[in-house]
């Protein structure tokens, strides 16, 4: 043998190497795709915890948050694993949207869960009004997309769980009337009037098989605020009776396929059916005991479950809601805020989403949704002024 | 005798009909007065407990709330003493603004009185938004007098009782945020941060002896915020640490002159002229038991704390604030809310009142005290003061989080 290296490994070793510099190139173009529709169309994303974490972690004291720092540095965040999300990993990420969710727990509900809810939109408010550079308070369609022309992050509320309410509509009114535009009908926990995604485990009874009667004035409540439904956490039965009753579009705000993964917060096929049928949206969670139905995930399992609901229910229902800073376990490549464009780039690698649909899957999904509510709004106003 | 009626007798007949036509005739002018007056300027009225009502007798089913019609003629309402409040009566009383009162009661304390204060709020918009003919929403001193031009009740909402904000400045940040622009600061208990006038009461000890560091705080925000602060239901304690404390003028919602009738509801003379250096407003209650300290009382009897407030705070300081819906005794021509123009005739008669002074205490001092409190939040803000992020002290909850998900 001449030596270690006989030619023809230099040749492999040369082919491997332009492969692979080829792939980085093709990735490297990938991504200069995907963040210039990111800079057309605003990145959605329907579900973020943040405000749960500050919470949590400083007591509302937005004045010991520093959020355009790099949290992974700073104390308790950097500790965390249930912390993604600060101002310079979302820019990263290329985020042009997000829902950030005024959640109480389930241990409040009849007890002070309606105070800790107006303390979370609170601190969300306040949030926004400190990074105005950044940020950018919204509640339409259309000032979703005036703050990403500006450059800013379009800064929404989602309330997570109808305990929220107190089993008032004016509460659910006052919510509204304080800029949340979607209410997650139950979090881990039925209410009175609705059951959650609990009920579907294995030998569990519903409390009342999906919407009761007041249930289902509170989803028509919604609809004529122009408040959008939410649909992850609750029951099979309650996802059927809301689809039945509702006047408008709704969401999933951070759920999966079922068929891929059979937790109960993932949405099943038939219920994917009735949701095109609906006009709603699927915004794809990303905890990977939803993903994988495991402990570790990848972002193929993500793009899987994306592609499912595509398949089922079409292009034009389905979204992004990972779920950030409420969960502890994330799929490699998508470990925080920032990894949103890795999932653009290998969904344009597969061949299967053009331009035009990533934009769909991005916000325009989304976009058309708040659109569609709205629109029902409006039309509920006008009838009552005809009927006056 | 001639007969019964000799000339005399009907010499002095004619003369007390002529002099009663002619005191009709002066009542007639200064009721024009008064009239021509309350166009010019909204009579402004600090606190009605109608939508308390609304909700004890329909359960805030405004369907079954009749608003445009005489509710005197209306069940429940027609045989209630609680009740005194209707469109048309207020339209015959030429009321220009109301302050509508967002109440939940003392016995909510520590359990649902913040979900009750955003249904009482709520039930008030709705009921604004249903009489759109004749009501109008606002929240500053300026859509005041826009409503009032375009002859409309222009219908503010003020909180009452400082239960309703759960010991959160973010829930008195909501408040703020759907509209409310006063709070008063107690009801008939006292907060974990603020006494009320009960303790005032002989042989009662102080909870906190006035505001404590959590209960300046909670000033401090209002000022911030620009809601105005109401000193009716608190201690004298409290009102002289709100004084001391706050950056913008205050007001009483629904007070009288404790020199005239000592209710511990009524405001001291000295108070009253701490109140004058803080520019601010004592607006004057009708309920019997703090105008004549008893079950009945008269017009005089009203004017008489007016005026007595006004020689010791000034004609700048006092304003009207009758507490309809919420009182079941009120003087006589005054039994609701039509009987305004009743009061500001008789100080017209009185001649100590100009009809300058008049609008002063209809309508002028308070949209100054809007104003200013409007201004002080415009300066704050500019300086860069941020919403407070102040905590309440656990030890003052200690006992009462029973209600409240247990945060580590």
């Amino acid at each position: 043998m001449k030596g270690r290296f006989g030619p023809l490994t230099v040749v492999l070793v040369l082919c491997s190497w332009v492969v692979t510099r080829a792939g980085d190139d093709r990735v490297h173009d990938r991504l200069a795709v995907v963040r210039r529709l990111l800079e057309e169309v605003p990145l959605i994303d329907g579900h973020n915890d943040l405000p749960w974490n500050i919470r949590k972690y400083v007591r509302n004291q937005l004045q010991d948050f520093h959020f355009s720092e790099d949290l992974r540095q700073t104390e308790p965040w950097a500790r965390s694993v249930w912390s993604h999300t600060d101002l310079f990993r979302l820019q990263q990420g290329m985020v042009g949207a997000q829902f950030w969710s005024a959640y109480a727990p389930c241990s409040s509900q009849y007890l002070d869960s309606v105070q800790l809810t107006l303390e979370q939109i609170d601190v969300i408010r306040r949030l926004i009004a400190q990074y105005p550079q950044h940020m950018q308070f919204v509640t339409t369609a259309d000032e979703v997309v005036e703050a990403h022309r500006a450059r800013k992050l379009a800064s929404l509320i989602g309330v997570e769980g109808g305990h929220a309410i107190g089993t008032s509509l004016a509460v659910l009114r006052v919510l509204y009337r304080l800029g949340a535009r979607y209410l997650t009908l139950t979090h881990t926990c039925s209410t009175p009037w609705a059951d959650c995604s609990n009920v579907d485990a294995p030998g569990q009874i519903p409390d009342h098989g999906g919407l009761t009667d007041f249930g289902k004035a509170v989803v028509l409540e919604m609809n004529r605020l122009g408040m959008m439904v939410d649909l992850s956490h609750v029951s099979i039965l309650t996802m059927l009776d809301v689809l039945q009753v509702t006047k408008a579009p709704v969401i999933f705000s951070h759920s999966a396929a079922h068929a891929l993964c059979n937790s109960s917060r993932n949405v099943p096929d038939h219920v994917l059916r009735l949701v095109a049928q609906n006009r709603g949206i699927v915004m794809v969670a990303f905890y990977t005991y939803f993903v994988s139905c495991n402990d570790t995930a990848t972002i193929r399992d993500v793009v899987a479950h994306i592609n499912h609901i595509r398949d089922v229910a079409g292009a034009d229902h389905v979204g992004i809601g990972a779920g950030y800073d409420g969960i502890n376990l994330t799929p490699q490549g998508l470990e925080d805020v920032s990894g949103y464009p890795r999932l653009f780039a290998e969904l344009l690698a597969s061949k299967r989403w053009t331009e035009h649909d990533l934009k769909k899957l991005a916000g325009l999904n989304l976009l058309r949704v708040m659109k569609d509510v709205e629109q029902v709004q409006k039309f509920h106003e006008l009838i009552s002024i005809w009927n006056f």
